[in-house]
């Protein structure tokens, strides 16, 4: 082994990461050659020096426990995670009871104000813009004034006859109203097209009645002061 | 805060990595140059250690926790462009930190200027130099926490040797006169 050869693996010589072969000639040369064997000398001074604890930086002591605080709080399952859980489920159960009593609260307005028209087309004059128990006049008169046609029916037959139709504003759209009646009771039947997440609970008040159904991707309120039974015969009637 | 029973994960993350704590904050130290900077980066790559302990495959840690304490070191050093950046200036790092509050008493002179001078070498060459001689690790070693092929480890440490050897006689020819 030769000088520069030498000067080459010294490193890895110094380092321990010779093969065995590699490592005897080294040594070899190194036995024989002066200057080699001083820059080996100073390589091996040098490590010593910096092998000297004085420049290895312990941890503070405080770190540790800094760190294993560190760690239990951000650890799933565990600290942190656990309390951000919680609260997420704790979030997630208001915002459930929020949401169901925001739809609850909007079926009544929605039944509310269904009730509200009803009782406002019996004390004026204006039960009906369109005054005719003939079917085939209410119909077409809501022609042009609503975005849909009403199905209007009549239930005279079965004592439910009709006697007009309306024009109404109800869940923020124009709806129409057709007017029924039912010996002295007047119903009204609300009707529009559906809306997206139609809602609707049936609702009895000041003696009124309000019941709600949806079919054929139309909503409807019936509403009036007749008997449940008989509301509810007038419901069959038209889903029928 | 209620004390919280760590979970077996964290037990075990634990026992394998709270042990190289002191090479990780020396490394942190050696290649940051300033003791907040290196509790910052050892805590911070503790907690990424933990994000990515499923994928520690077992065997000895602190190679794997030394590759986060650098990489954690590296992205320090790019939001702080330029902090770490700035060359050598002996009059500085003479003045600068209390060398002996951190490191306990230091009678030898020698030492000083071995820290001068290896705190003044490039951070490439630092690194290995702190992981091969401070830790006495294994190129192989070296070569996965730094994420260098084995033979630029064995340059490396070559070249930061001579530099190093150059720059203590150069300070003691200095104090010689």
């Amino acid at each position: 082994m030769n000088c520069e050869s030498a000067r080459n693996l010294e490193d890895a010589f110094l380092d321990d990461e010779l093969d065995a072969s590699a490592r005897a000639q080294f040594e070899e040369h190194l036995a024989e050659c002066g200057a080699c064997a001083e820059e080996h000398g100073r390589l091996g001074e040098l490590r010593t020096g910096i092998r000297n604890g004085a420049l290895y930086y312990r941890a503070p002591a405080q770190l540790r426990d800094r760190i294993s605080a560190h760690l239990r709080q951000v650890e799933p399952g565990g600290g942190a995670w656990r309390r951000v859980a919680i609260a997420a489920a704790i979030l997630l159960a208001v915002s459930l009871a929020w949401n169901a009593a925001q739809l609850r609260s909007r079926e009544t307005q929605l039944a509310d104000s269904v009730l509200a028209s009803h009782i406002r087309s019996l004390m004026g004059t204006h039960l009906m813009d369109v005054a005719s128990t003939d079917q085939h006049t209410v119909k077409p008169w809501f022609n042009g004034k609503l975005d849909f046609s009403p199905d209007v029916k009549d239930f005279a037959a079965d004592g439910f006859p009709l006697i007009g139709g309306r024009l109404d504003y109800l869940n923020g759209r124009a709806a129409a109203a057709l007017v029924y009646r039912r010996r002295q009771h007047i119903i009204n039947l609300f009707t529009w097209p559906e809306a997206a997440n139609p809602a609707g609970a049936d609702v009895s008040r000041n003696g009124y009645q309000a019941i709600h159904w949806s079919q054929g991707g139309m909503e409807y309120w019936a509403v009036s002061d007749v008997s449940a039974g008989d509301l509810r015969q007038f419901e069959d009637l038209y889903r029928r | 805060m209620s004390p919280v029973r760590p979970s077996p994960k964290i037990q075990l993350f634990e026992q394998i990595m709270l042990p190289h704590l002191d090479a990780a904050y020396n490394l942190a130290r050696w290649l940051t140059r300033n003791p907040q900077d290196a509790q910052d980066v050892v805590q911070e790559s503790y907690l990424r250690a933990l994000r990515f302990f499923d994928s520690f495959l077992g065997g000895d840690g602190r190679a794997w926790l030394l590759a986060i304490v650098r990489n954690t070191c590296r992205t320090l050093h790019q939001r702080e462009r330029g902090a770490l950046e700035v060359p050598f200036d002996e009059t500085v790092h003479h003045a600068g930190e209390a060398v002996n509050a951190e490191a306990g008493l230091e009678r030898d002179a020698a030492y000083a200027g071995l820290r001068n001078c290896l705190q003044a070498l490039p951070v490439e060459y630092r690194e290995v130099l702190v992981m091969r001689e401070m830790e006495e690790m294994a190129y192989k070693e070296i070569s996965y926490a730094a994420g260098l092929p084995v033979g630029t480890v064995m340059s490396r440490l070559s070249r930061a040797r001579r530099r190093l050897l150059d720059c203590v006689a150069g300070r003691k020819k200095g104090a010689a006169q």
